[in-house]
């Protein structure tokens, strides 16, 4: 167990900049994941916490440990894959036992130790069969029972979910969840499925073309989105922009009022925005709520709308909604969504809690100062916001 | 009804390439059997009042010296080639040499450059340059005109052995060396075995760069059929060794086969 510091890490491919002034704190025993688009950086990040990337710029810290110039042998770090990379020479049990063996283990402690991880991986009795033999779920299982075998310090996933399908993909990320949780494993979890990362991380780190763009918990990185590009990434969102023309009401009932695409919104305040200023608006389609005809004095935001389509995707209803000559989206769960499915011309929607971005945020200030803020504030379990 | 004449020509014409096909392989099989069959009733000639058989008895009598300096020699050049092509191969794959394809390219001339030119040019350098005494210039010698035989199945193995492997052997802990040996070495397997199969053939069988390199004591079997044959004819005895020289690298090659061909491979992630 370790925490894990990476500040300021960069790496050029010539031209190509793979990383930029990356920061991060993990604590002890934390899982965070590393999510963005394809080509951002991800894989390179954790592939210098490995040491199988030498960074140009920055330094790693395990613990008070500067590990930057050691060999991936020497971290004490277990690595899993994209692919299983199981070696396809050896048994299932060798497979296991390599890390302890090349480390020079004492042959009955490395039996031992190799049936006490394929039970934790629930293949107990498969040690004899060669990879081959075993099917891609229990191929990675075994992979991941090989890095746990030798105790270490810091686990690091590159997407080892992406080559299965989908069910299976499902069940074993719980499975890796609580094989981390149950050794207090500190881990780096790369992926660019959104819902993986919501469903397994203590953090999740957003990433855009090398950068951090935002740190934070799943609600901080789905409900306060603090870049355009995170807004955009997460989910799907609808996107306004608009002006900022003054204030309306007090205290906790203070909002700011935006006109946007011939709307008039109201958002909760921002310090650093003021009347007068550009801002970019986002209202999650998921968020938005039909409201019976004349009514939604309880929401901040009451619009009235035309139906264009309503496509029903069975656990929601999908409402395309033309208002003011802009199509707004609007997921509908629950038993609203049936009554929906025949649904056509006026509709009233109502929502509250809009995202508002001052149409600056540039993602460096953005991210390092939220990279910063999450340092300060680093534990396991995360912080809510 | 329709369908039946519809398909009456079809399966003529069918059997007619069956038959042509099959004549094809026959043709083949002959034609490349036929110098072994010619050599082999050769070699079980009557010689004076001898039976054939006794033509084989001198292979291991008289001409099991040339035997055996042929095993001594290709035995020895194998090992010196996979001293040299498994280091080399994993620093043209694994490295970023600068001028990566001219080195290898280059490293393929003994195969373009005939054995005479090799031969002397060897023998200039050997004698004028280099002096090795006794057997080992011959060694090196084998070891030079074969060993771009081994370079290159070991480079195409090392080349399809995604890097993986070796990366996920060194956060386990592994040193560079443990996981070349221990993971790199056995997977590409089949290239070396291939380049030591390739390399044996061409080195058992040599008899042109022997002929300008060889020290007095040592004459291999090709070379002393060559010797035999300029001298005094195909004898039926000469025949006999040429035969046990041909068995000898087809068992080479049924071994391989055998071998590689089924049980090493299963399992891997080659098949
Ligand atoms: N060895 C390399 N040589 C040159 N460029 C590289 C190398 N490795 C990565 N890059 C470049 O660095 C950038 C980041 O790559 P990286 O593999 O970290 O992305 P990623 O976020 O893991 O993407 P993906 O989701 O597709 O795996 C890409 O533009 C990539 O082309
Ligand atoms: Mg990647």
């Amino acid at each position: 167990m370790s925490t894990v510091r990476l500040v300021g890490i960069t790496k050029h491919y010539g031209a190509t900049v793979a990383v930029q002034d990356f920061n991060l704190q993990v604590a002890d025993g934390e899982l965070v994941t590393l999510l963005g688009p394809s080509g951002c950086g991800k894989t390179t990040t954790l592939r210098t916490v490995a040491g199988l990337v030498e960074p140009s710029a920055g330094r790693i810290w395990f613990d008070d440990q500067d590990v930057t110039d050691l060999p991936p042998r020497k971290r004490n770090i277990g690595f899993v894959f994209q692919t299983p990379a199981l070696f396809p020479h050896l048994s299932v049990a060798n497979n296991i036992a390599f890390g302890l063996s090349v480390k020079g283990a004492k042959k009955d402690a490395i039996g031992a130790r190799v049936d006490e991880m394929l039970t934790m991986v629930g293949l107990a009795g498969y040690g004899s069969r060669l990879p081959a033999q075993l099917s891609g779920g229990q191929q990675q299982r075994v992979s991941l029972a090989r890095v746990l075998a030798t105790d270490p310090r810091v686990l690091l996933f590159d997407e080892p979910l992406s080559a299965l399908d989908r069910n299976l993909r499902d069940t074993l990320k719980y499975s890796i969840l609580d094989l981390q949780r149950r050794t207090r494993k500190t881990a780096i979890y790369v992926t660019h499925d959104q819902s993986e990362a919501f469903a397994i991380s203590d953090r999740i780190v957003v990433m855009n073309a090398g950068r951090a763009e935002q740190i934070g918990t799943q609600t901080d990185i789905y409900l306060h989105p603090q870049t355009p590009f995170v807004a955009e990434f997460i989910g799907a969102n609808n996107g306004l922009t608009g002006t900022v023309t003054g204030t309306d009401g007090a205290g906790d009932e203070a909002r700011m009022v935006v006109a946007a695409d011939g709307l008039t919104l109201r958002a909760r305040p921002r310090p650093d925005v003021r009347a007068g200023d550009q801002v970019l608006v986002y209202l999650r389609p998921e968020n938005l709520v039909v409201l019976p005809d004349g009514d939604g004095a309880e929401y901040d935001n009451v619009v009235d709308g035309t139906i264009d389509r309503v496509i029903f995707e069975g656990p929601t209803a999908q409402l395309r909604v033309d208002v003011a000559g802009r199509e707004l989206r609007a997921d509908i769960s629950g038993s609203q969504r049936l009554t929906l499915i025949q649904r056509q011309g006026k509709v009233r929607l109502g929502f509250n809690d809009l995202t508002m971005i001052p149409a600056g945020a540039a993602l460096t200030s953005a991210g390092s100062e939220s990279a910063s803020a999450a340092i300060a504030n680093a534990a396991p379990g995360g912080t809510e916001p | 009804m329709t369908a039946m004449t519809l398909h009456r020509p079809r399966l003529k014409a069918r059997r007619l390439t069956d038959v042509l096909s099959h004549g094809y392989i026959w043709f083949c099989l002959v034609l490349f059997v036929l110098p072994f069959v010619a050599l082999l009733t050769q070699s079980l000639g009557e010689r004076g009042g001898t039976s054939g058989i006794d033509n084989y008895a001198d292979v291991f009598g008289s001409f099991g010296d040339n035997l055996l300096w042929s095993f001594k020699i290709s035995g020895l050049a194998l090992l010196v080639d996979l001293a040299v092509c498994l280091p080399a191969a994993y620093a043209l794959v694994r490295y970023p040499v600068p001028g990566k394809r001219v080195i290898f390219s280059l490293l393929q001339l003994p195969l373009y450059v005939p054995g005479a030119v090799i031969g002397l040019s060897l023998l200039m350098t050997y004698t004028f340059v280099y002096p090795i005494e006794f057997m080992w210039g011959l060694v090196l010698a084998m070891s030079v005109g074969s060993f771009p035989l081994m370079l290159t199945p070991i480079v195409v193995a090392l080349k399809d052995l995604p890097l993986v492997f070796e990366e996920a052997a060194e956060c386990l802990g592994a040193t560079k060396w443990q996981a070349y040996r221990k993971i790199v070495f056995p997977l590409i397997g089949p290239g070396v075995s291939a380049g030591l199969l390739l390399c044996f053939i061409i080195v058992f069988n040599e008899y042109l760069v022997t002929l300008f390199v060889h020290p007095p004591e040592v004459t291999t079997a090709p070379l002393r059929i060559f010797n035999l044959v300029r001298t005094a004819g195909l004898l039926p005895t000469t025949a006999a060794l040429a035969v046990t020289m041909q068995l000898i690298s087809f068992a080479a090659v049924l071994l391989f086969f055998r071998v590689f061909g089924t049980r090493y491979l299963k399992g891997t992630y080659l098949i």
